[in-house]
């Protein structure tokens, strides 16, 4: 019993913390998401489907939940891109100051997010850097419009925040690799490709995944970069979360969105989780 | 100039009025024992951007050694959204507009204001210390402050002729260089331009379904000219600044802070008409500073504070008497009063929830 207490209590600060300012709000969420409101958007308290209903029959919510997961599909593969050369890099090619170069990369999480975003407004914009250097050099004859408030600098400021969080995981599966393996498949004549595409990364398949798994549920999250460099198209379905508790006053209906993303994102961490211990060991890669 | 003199030579504050040098000591003498007890505190105001600016607030935060902090609130929705989720009482003074400020008052989010306390409250304008729309059982609940219209801004630098038409915001021409404001006023701003208020103003505020699904198409077809929707006046200052706009929906201060920086913004009302606003400072019924709250009201409500508000954002003042105060240019902003009578002023929307889901629509569509 002592030695029991003794494991557990080191938890105890975090699962209390967990249950005070985790949980209890998911279950006030859950329970808020079956009341109603009057006009005013003061909440009535009942039993009532209406605010799901609501959810499941415009496509401003449920639709907007997709298009968003296809987004944050598409940020976690650009992160995982960015990211695999980078970690490659690092963790075979640099001999000295690994240390430092890993550093950099969490560099700029030391810069607050909404200073990031602005800066992109800076490079992105009509009379921003990337314009003004383009049309210098002939590229373009006017400003690209599109490069600035719309979906693809929204995409881009996420890849850019969330590389780090793709990338640490990435290198350290990649540190976690025995060199004696690709000792070995050098000596057996493989190129560094097929050493790549043969030993490190089906051994890396699970940092990939949960670098990946960061990135796309971290976008699922955010409405800050679409708020501040979204278009007029640029809709994310936080940012109707956000309205729907700031603007709209109407929280039974932003609970329910709010249960339907959080039960879509524990899906996908489900299945992350299981194709990580998948293809964690060594052994199960039978090939 | 002679209706101002003599509103002052009726007011029975006529002698403290002159003596103008320090004009919040007009209040009643029973505040004077506390005000000392005041130090330190902090008056929370919230309100929209530029209803705190430093300019005119410097001056009650030294007089009585507080603090004056503001948070801005981007929509109505908001305000209503924070002070429904305990705003009431984190804030002790708010500035609703005209749709939502008789909500305000009917769900008790504020208190009834001692207009005995406020100096200059017979010399604000008659026309909008009356309105009923705050005033429940006979108690007043908002002082008047400001009002304005939503004006159709443009550079003119880039738009050469003065546009005559909401229109011109459909106008090929200026593809991508139009903002509209992430708000759900962009409805009355389609109903307007489909003439629906020509004969009842009301019409913009109780729009049938139909309406609002042909004010959506209209949004929507309207979406590839649009860079994007501001969310704050800030934000709105800053793409005019950048040259990402041309042309906008927005309010005097953005023409003001932008020209005081050599730019050249022009606001016009189409022929359409323009909708606008009358905005009541009000003190919330959670405030724990409700007397510091009430110095302020009277502070503030002086001729030449409301001058100083004036002068610094461009927007029309409910005290008349602040006209003597005013530079050349200033006045020129003030005599816009008559225009009080083109405006449509924003009245209270029953299905509010209704044409904010109507406008994420719009925000949606692909």
């Amino acid at each position: 019993m002592k030695a029991w207490l003794r494991k557990y209590s080191l938890l105890l600060p975090l699962v209390v913390w967990l249950l005070v300012f985790l949980v209890l709000p998911y279950c006030f969420i859950f329970i808020q998401s079956f009341f109603e409101t009057d006009s005013f958007g003061k909440t009535i308290p009942g039993v009532s489907i209406d605010s799901y209903q609501r959810a499941f029959s415009n496509s401003l919510y449920i639709g907007t939940i997709f298009r968003t997961l296809i987004y944050a599909v598409l940020v976690a593969f650009l992160c995982i891109l960015l990211s695999l050369p980078l970690a490659y890099w690092i963790a075979f090619k640099v001999k000295r100051n690994k240390t430092l170069l890993y550093t950099l990369i969490s560099l700029p999480l030391w810069v607050s997010y909404i200073i990031r975003a602005y800066a992109w407004k800076i490079i992105l914009g009509k009379e921003g850097l990337l314009n003004t250097f383009l049309q210098w050099a002939h590229i373009t004859d006017k400003p690209v419009e599109y490069f600035l408030y719309s979906t693809f600098s929204t995409i881009v400021c996420l890849v850019y925040i969330l590389t780090p969080f793709v990338a640490i995981p990435i290198y350290t599966a990649f540190e976690q690799i025995p060199k004696s393996l690709i000792e070995a498949a050098k000596d057996l004549g493989a190129g560094s490709f097929t050493t790549f595409r043969k030993i490190i990364f089906p051994l890396a398949l699970p940092g990939i995944i949960s670098g990946g798994t960061f990135a796309l549920v971290l976008t699922m999250g955010d409405f800050l970069s679409p708020l501040l460099l979204g278009g007029p198209n640029t809709l994310f379905i936080s940012n109707i979360v956000q309205n729907l508790f700031g603007t709209s006053n109407d929280r039974p209906l932003g609970s329910a969105v709010g249960i339907l993303i959080l039960l879509l994102i524990f899906l996908i961490l489900g299945i992350a989780a299981r194709s990580e211990k998948k293809l964690s060991s060594l052994k199960s890669d039978s090939r | 100039m002679r209706k101002i003199f003599s509103a002052f030579f009726t007011s029975a504050m006529l002698f403290f009025a002159c003596n103008t040098g320090t004009p919040a000591n007009n209040t009643a003498d029973t505040a004077a024992v506390d005000v000392s007890k005041l130090k330190g505190s902090t008056l929370n105001i919230l309100c929209w951007e530029g209803y705190a600016e430093p300019v005119f607030t410097k001056a009650f935060e030294d007089k009585y050694g507080v603090t004056v902090k503001a948070t801005y609130f981007g929509s109505s929705d908001e305000l209503i959204s924070k002070l429904s989720n305990g705003g009431s009482e984190a804030y002790d003074i708010i500035s609703p507009s005209t749709d939502v400020a008789g909500d305000i008052v009917a769900h008790d989010f504020v208190a009834p204001i001692d207009t005995k306390s406020i100096s200059q409250w017979d010399s604000l304008s008659p026309q909008l210390r009356n309105m009923n729309d705050v005033i429940k059982d006979g108690k007043v609940y908002g002082m008047p402050f400001t009002w304005g219209p939503d004006y159709l801004i443009y550079d003119a630098d880039v738009v050469k002729a003065e546009p005559t038409s909401w229109k011109v915001f459909e106008d090929p021409q200026y593809k991508g260089q139009v903002s509209l404001w992430d708000d759900i006023s962009n409805i009355y701003l389609i109903g307007q331009l489909q003439g629906l208020d020509k004969t009842d103003k009301a019409a913009l505020y109780n729009m049938s379904d139909a309406q609002l699904q042909s004010a959506k198409a209209e949004l929507i077809k309207m979406k590839p000219q649009i860079r994007k929707y501001w969310a704050t006046a800030g934000e709105l200052d800053n793409m005019f600044k950048n040259k990402e706009v041309a042309l906008a929906v927005g309010w005097p201060l953005t023409v003001a802070h932008l020209n005081k920086e050599g730019r050249n913004l022009k606001a016009v009302i189409p022929s359409e008409g323009a909708t606008g606003w009358i905005d009541r400072l009000m003190i919330t019924s959670g405030s724990h500073n409700k007397q510091l709250a009430l110095l302020y009201l009277d502070y503030i409500s002086q001729p030449e504070n409301m001058a100083k508000v004036l002068s610094a954002i461009n927007y029309n003042v409910a005290n008349p008497g602040s006209e003597r105060f005013l530079s050349a240019d200033d006045k020129k902003i003030a005599d816009a009063s008559q225009f009080f009578d083109k405006l449509n002023f924003w009245q209270t929307v029953k299905e509010r929830k209704k044409y904010n889901e109507i406008w994420n629509e719009v925000k949606s569509a692909q």
